[in-house]
């Protein structure tokens, strides 16, 4: 006998992330879902973001890794409340490990919660965990071919921060090409060209992160 | 990597159908995939077939339905449905004016079940 069962597949991950959503907008806390390869500068990128908005924004962290507390010990040095979530193989945070961790999280005492997702440039863009803005980085010595071999995280994004300006002259990289890719890919999505070691380029990428928040 | 979510996720719905309704065993479960959804299709395979053992359907096949990229292009005012998974321009009129109405689907559309119990 045949059934039909019209539904989603992953609804039941998309009905926590609802869930999780409702819970900190209850709370007045705006959630940033940061995701890109590994080694791009998520961490590095984050404490700059901290360090340079913490005057106005209270922030806590989500840390999304496989293994090991090294990111959230980074994050921790610079005052704000940090949650380690080891995913022990898993190539992404799903919107029910979020939900896990919402309790241990000081949400009354928080503005933004940034959720610094496993370094994977595919399988993070798939799970919604209940974010208001899904933001991401690029390398820039991941090369110029990444946006149109994994489209989907850059269709989904918001902002997308290119990092590591500094290298340019020393890479084979086409920064035109990524510019006009990433355009026909997704041309809503905001472009800040940083090098996170620097601190070159983040000034625009704090004021669109600072209205964001408060829209 | 994310296809073994994808199977574990599409097994849940599965297995709490089967509670509801009482069906005893699966012999089939068909699910619609965006071309575009990012899920490789041979990976969602293997995934299925690990993930099924214990559980109501551990007999049961999986059969895709692939769903290619569709859009309506508001310069020419046309449909279109292309074979790659992404679209930068219209393929009729070579405009960028449209919209993707297909292609990103993840949904489980039907069950062969065994009803005799």
């Amino acid at each position: 006998m045949k059934v039909k069962v019209v539904k989603k597949i992953l609804e039941a991950n998309d009905r926590i992330a609802e869930n999780n959503r409702k819970a900190l907008r209850d709370k007045g806390v705006f959630c940033i879902n940061l995701m890109s390869a590994p080694g791009a500068g998520k961490t590095t990128l984050l404490s700059r973001t901290i360090t340079a908005l913490k005057g106005r924004f209270r922030f806590g962290v989500i840390e999304g890794d496989i293994q090991g507390t090294h990111d959230a010990e980074v994050i921790s040095a610079l005052g704000v409340p940090v949650i380690q979530i080891n995913t022990e193989g898993a190539c992404h945070l799903d919107a029910n490990m979020i939900s896990d961790m919402l309790p241990e999280m000081p949400l009354d005492d928080l503005d933004v919660l940034v959720i610094e997702n496993v370094g994977n440039l595919v399988c993070p863009a798939e799970f919604d965990v209940g974010e208001n803005a899904k933001v991401m980085l690029l390398s820039l010595s991941e090369g110029d071919d990444k946006p149109l071999k994994y489209p989907l995280m850059f269709q989904k994004s918001e902002a997308l921060i290119v990092n590591k300006m500094d290298l340019l002259p020393h890479l084979d990289v086409d920064i035109e090409k990524i510019r006009g890719d990433v355009k026909a890919l997704n041309p809503e999505l905001r472009l800040f060209e940083v090098s996170c070691r620097k601190g070159d380029g983040l000034d625009p990428w704090y004021t669109w992160l600072s209205e964001r928040i408060k829209r | 990597m994310h296809e073994l979510s994808i199977a574990m996720n599409i097994l849940e719905i599965v297995t709490q159908t089967c509670r509801e309704q009482g069906y005893q065993r699966v012999d089939s479960v068909s699910v619609r995939i965006g071309r575009a959804s990012g899920v490789m299709t041979e990976a969602l395979n293997f995934a299925f077939e690990c993930a099924r053992s214990g559980t109501v359907a551990d007999q049961a096949r999986i059969v895709i339905e692939e769903v290619p990229v569709g859009g309506h292009c508001r310069d020419c005012g046309k449909g279109f449905q292309v074979d790659e998974a992404f679209v930068f321009a219209c393929p009729l009129c070579g405009g960028t004016a449209f919209q993707i109405t297909s292609g990103h689907e993840l949904e489980l559309a039907e069950l062969e079940v065994d009803d005799e119990g």
